[in-house]
Formats: C-alpha cells, sequence, structure tokens
C-alpha cells in the first residue's frame, strides 16, 4: 500500500507544481474533447429528435442500430476510423492519422449513437399531455416540434453529458487514431496507459485524478438535469 | 342565440370500438354547456372534437356555420382546451401564460395582457410572474394553466375536470374566472365533469352522457347494475346499505344501467305510506343547487352510496325547509326507470 500513498503524493505535488508535459495532455484532451462534442451533439440533437419525434419508414431499424452502437468498443472506432484515415484509406489524402482532427473524427463516431439514442428515447418519453398543452395554446408544427426539443432539455442535456463522459474518458481512439504523440496528440487516457506501462504511477494518478474530477462535474451536471427533466 | 358548433352523426372509434356516437348536438355562440356523465362515457373524446385535436372517424363538424375540412392551427387557435391535470410547460409563469400570445406572433403589450391573465386567476404577477413551474401548489398550476388560455380571449373554452384534482379554494377562483371570461369576452364555454356544482349554477344547459352517447339534455341519475329479478316480476337493485331500488320492465341484462329523471323524483321529509311509487329510499341531502335561470333546485340525495339528484322549484324547497345533511326520503315509481 505504501507505494499507492507515495504515487498519491507525487501526484499532487506534480499537479500543484504545474508541470508542462502532463498538463499539456490535460488541455490536449479537454480541446479535442470539448469540439468533438460540439460536433456530436450539432449533428445529433437534430437527428435523436427526428428519430423520437416522428414516424417514418426504416425508424426502428435506424434505432435498433442506433441504440447498438452505443456500446461499441472505443478499439473498434478507432479501428474503422483508422482503416478510413490512414494513407490507403479513402480518406487518406486528408493526412488526418495522428492528427487530434483525426482524434476528434473518432470521438465524434463513438459520441453519437449515444447523441441520437439517449434524444430519440427523451423525446419518446415526453409525455403526450406537453405535446396536447402546445397544441390547446394554437401551436403551429414547427412550434410544436420547437417547444417539444426545448420541454426536454434537461434530458437532451442529460444525453450529451453521458456522451461527453465517454467521448473524455475513451483510451482506444486516441491511441490509434491520435499515436499518442507527446506535446501533439497525447490525451489523459493515453498518458495514464503510457505512465503505468513506465511504472510512473504518480503521473498516471496524477492524471487519473483529474480525468475523475472532470467525470464527477459531468456526473453532477448530467444528476441535476435529470432531476429537472423528471420535475 | 346562433350555433357555434353543430355536429352531426358523428362517431369516434379508437382501435375499432366506438366510444363516442352523437347524432345531433348544438352549442349556441356565447353559452355555457355543461358535459356530465361518468368515467368512458365519452366526455374527454367529444372535447378532443370539439378542440379540433382530433377528427372523428364519420359525421359532420361545424363551426360558426362552416363545415370543419381541415384542421389546422389556424382553426385550433379558435378553441382552447384545459386539460384536467394541465401540463405547465418548462419555464416561468410568464412565458406559460405568454406561449399562445408569442405562438400568434402577438407581441404588443404582451406584459399588460399576462399581468391581467394572472390577476383573472387571482395570481399577483409580482409574486407570480417569474415563478418557475415547479414553485407552484397544484391549484396555481392550474390557474396558471388557466391565465394561458384566458390570455387569448379565446373563442371557445374547453375544460376537461377544470376542478378535480384541485384544493376548493382554487376551484373556487377558476369557476369564477371562467364566468368572468364569458361576461367580458363572450367566450363559449364548455365544461366536463363528474362533479360540477358551480356549473350547474352557471351553465345554461347541462349535457348528461353515458356509453359515448348523449343520453339527454339534463342531468340524468345514473344506476349501475347489478339488478336481481324478484318473484313477482319486478327488478331489484340493492344498496350499500341493504335498501332497494325496484325497477319494472327488465333490463337487457344483469349490468344494465338504470337512468332516473330529476323530475321524476320526489323528495318527502317522511315516508310517504300510501303511495302508488314502489320506491321510497331513505337519505341524506348531500348538495344543493340553484339552476341557472330556470328558478329551480337540483337537490343531491345520497342513499345507501348511490346518489340521486331531484329538481324542486325554489317554493317546494323552502316548504320542505331541507338543507345540506337533512333526512329525506326519495320517492319514485318503479316505472320511471329507463334502461340504457
Amino acid at each position: 500500500m505504501g507505494y499507492l500513498a507515495e504515487g498519491f503524493r507525487k501526484a499532487f505535488i506534480i499537479l500543484f507544481s504545474g508541470q508542462e508535459e502532463t498538463f499539456s495532455a490535460i488541455f490536449t484532451t479537454l480541446k479535442v474533447s470539448t469540439f468533438s462534442i460540439l460536433v456530436t451533439l450539432a449533428v445529433g440533437i437534430p437527428l435523436g429528435f427526428i428519430l423520437g419525434y416522428y414516424t417514418f419508414p426504416g425508424k426502428h431499424a435506424f434505432r435498433t442500430i442506433s441504440d447498438t452502437l452505443m456500446a461499441i468498443p472505443t478499439v473498434v472506432v478507432g479501428l474503422l476510423v483508422y482503416a478510413f484515415i490512414s494513407r490507403s484509406g479513402p480518406f487518406g489524402g486528408f493526412g488526418l492519422l495522428f492528427t487530434l482532427r483525426g482524434v476528434a473524427i473518432g470521438q465524434f463516431v463513438l459520441g453519437l449513437p449515444i447523441v441520437v439514442s439517449l434524444t430519440a428515447s427523451a423525446t419518446e418519453q415526453m409525455e403526450d399531455s406537453v405535446k396536447l398543452t402546445l397544441m390547446t395554446l394554437g401551436a403551429s408544427p414547427g412550434q410544436l416540434a420547437a417547444s417539444s426539443l426545448w420541454e426536454g432539455r434537461y434530458a437532451v442535456v442529460a444525453a450529451a453529458m453521458t456522451a461527453y463522459s465517454r467521448i473524455i474518458s475513451e483510451v482506444g481512439v486516441s491511441m490509434m487514431i491520435g499515436g499518442n504523440i507527446k506535446w501533439r496528440t497525447r490525451t489523459i487516457t493515453t498518458a495514464i496507459a503510457l505512465e503505468t506501462g513506465k511504472g510512473q504511477f504518480a503521473e498516471g494518478i496524477a492524471l487519473g485524478i483529474v480525468l475523475l474530477a472532470i467525470a464527477f462535474a459531468v456526473n453532477g451536471f448530467v444528476s441535476v438535469a435529470r432531476r429537472r427533466a423528471s420535475i | 342565440m346562433t350555433n357555434i358548433y353543430e355536429l352531426k352523426d358523428v362517431t369516434q372509434s379508437y382501435g375499432g370500438r366506438t366510444v363516442l356516437e352523437v347524432p345531433e348536438m348544438k352549442i349556441g355562440k356565447g353559452s355555457i354547456v355543461g358535459i356530465t356523465g361518468p368515467n368512458g362515457s365519452g366526455k374527454s373524446t367529444l372535447l378532443r372534437i370539439l378542440a379540433f385535436l382530433e377528427r372523428p372517424v364519420s359525421g359532420r363538424v361545424f363551426f360558426r356555420g362552416e363545415p370543419v375540412i381541415e384542421i389546422d392551427e389556424t382553426l385550433r387557435r379558435e378553441a382552447t382546451l384545459l386539460l384536467q391535470e394541465s401540463k405547465l410547460l418548462k419555464r416561468t409563469v410568464f412565458d406559460n401564460v405568454a406561449y399562445g400570445l408569442r405562438a400568434r406572433g402577438i407581441k404588443e403589450g404582451l406584459s399588460a395582457k399576462v399581468n391581467h391573465a394572472l390577476e383573472m386567476v387571482g395570481l399577483d404577477p409580482g409574486d407570480f410572474a417569474g415563478r418557475l413551474w415547479f414553485q407552484l401548489s397544484g391549484g396555481e398550476s392550474q390557474r396558471v394553466a388557466l391565465a394561458s388560455r384566458l390570455v387569448l380571449r379565446p373563442e371557445v373554452l374547453l375544460l376537461d375536470e377544470p376542478t378535480a384534482s384541485i384544493d376548493a379554494s382554487s376551484g373556487r377562483i377558476i369557476a369564477r374566472a371562467i364566468v368572468d371570461a364569458r361576461e367580458r369576452f363572450g367566450t363559449t364555454i364548455v365544461i366536463v365533469s363528474h362533479d360540477i356544482d358551480w356549473a350547474y349554477t352557471a351553465s345554461d344547459e347541462v349535457i348528461s352522457m353515458f356509453s359515448g352517447r348523449i343520453r339527454s339534455r339534463t342531468i340524468e341519475n345514473i344506476i349501475p347494475g347489478p339488478w336481481e329479478e324478484s318473484r313477482d316480476g319486478t327488478y331489484c337493485r340493492r344498496l350499500e346499505d341493504g335498501q332497494v331500488i325496484t325497477a319494472v320492465r327488465g333490463p337487457e341484462e344483469v349490468y344494465s344501467t338504470g337512468l332516473l329523471d330529476p323530475e321524476d323524483i320526489i323528495l318527502s321529509l317522511n315516508d310517504p305510506g300510501n303511495t302508488s311509487a314502489r320506491n321510497t329510499i331513505r337519505g341524506t341531502v348531500v348538495r344543493m343547487n340553484l339552476e341557472n335561470g330556470e328558478g329551480n333546485v337540483l337537490v343531491t340525495v345520497n342513499a345507501g352510496g348511490t346518489i340521486f339528484t331531484s329538481r324542486v322549484t325554489t317554493g317546494s324547497l323552502s316548504k320542505l325547509g331541507i338543507v345540506p345533511g337533512s333526512p329525506v326520503v326519495v320517492v319514485f315509481k318503479a316505472n320511471s326507470i329507463r334502461w340504457v
């Protein structure tokens, strides 16, 4: 147990001394995951709302695929995106491999099904009385759709935060697509894997603490959003 | 009075089961109509059709004399429905009340209109306008929901059990605001309720519904089965306290429902003794309502757990000297009971 305690002690020293290499991984993580989640939400929320709100041919098949992809292993996403953006892949010419843009694409693929499925569920679970209330107040079809989405905003925020949790904590995509390049594509999770492999527990623990703090903050937000959604 | 609604041969079905059949119905512009009946009698379905929220499977609906062909928000904006437990939108009270106006693109005088509507339902705008939806009691929520409709100065206000699940004080305020809406805006009001004490006093007309049909354009007593055949060929319905209702002309089945016109019930302080009426049932007066414009009083009596309503004149009532809580005898002939 002694080495663990020593690891924590050193971890706090690293964090409070502002070690550049550690903070580079933290900022890289925040930068790429924030970009990924914003793009994911911009695409996923409208898609999820359409899937939950409207009825159209193939809806159930689309929903099943989206639900299944929620649990896709990150290394599989990494593999697929790698295949597409590697030099011999169809998008090899864009030079995305081992870049943060490449990582963002992988994280987008990872987060999209979560946002789509959870937004669709939130929309489907919206009580009929909400829709009825909006109709009795004279909402047009467009106003009805927009207001319904707004009424479900807390559930949608919860969906967004769930997707962000998955994105920020993934290691497969960042490792395979980003390549864990120091100062450039090294994220918290890839750095933890690397440092632990090297036996540098203190660095690993320091980054783990940061990741846990982010996860707590995100989940706290999800919890508040879920409570609001259920009122 | 011109008719704002006219329904002809309207039928509504869900999953092949007919839930509403209205051969003919007219609602006068600016009138207050009460609709009463037990659960599953088709009241709410009728309201949804009148609110243009659903289209009947057959029949025709006329609104302001014009046949309703296409239902869109333009038509829906003429009639607004207040649900039993209205859902408030997840926003402030002000934004809830303003929603309908904003949906119609009305921006001028928005605050004044919202404040006025809140005042109509007895809520101080200064105190309530900024509150969020979850910072209200059930009664306050229902009043905000009503204010959201009143602010629209609707041509038709449809109310589905508006006071069923709220406190008596909020119920009284809602009742006053609804009557106020008719007086101020000339709004036509249709109220659906099990228990429409105040609607009886305010309504120009009360419609009784049962099993998806309009049974009468007045209040009716509903006596559900089971009915048992007696040795003398009559049919009996045993009340909770052991008293028996007797009917002649047998029902079609054991669980048939009997209907009894309030005009056919005589109230007496004592057992009338020798009388041709077979039914003399002891009960207690639970409610008395003055009928709007008729000069009659509807006296509701609980006898062995079954509710009877009798229509008596104010003169007869003062002669009887009864008040809620008075013991009375409900008297009616066995052949007054009709079958659904």
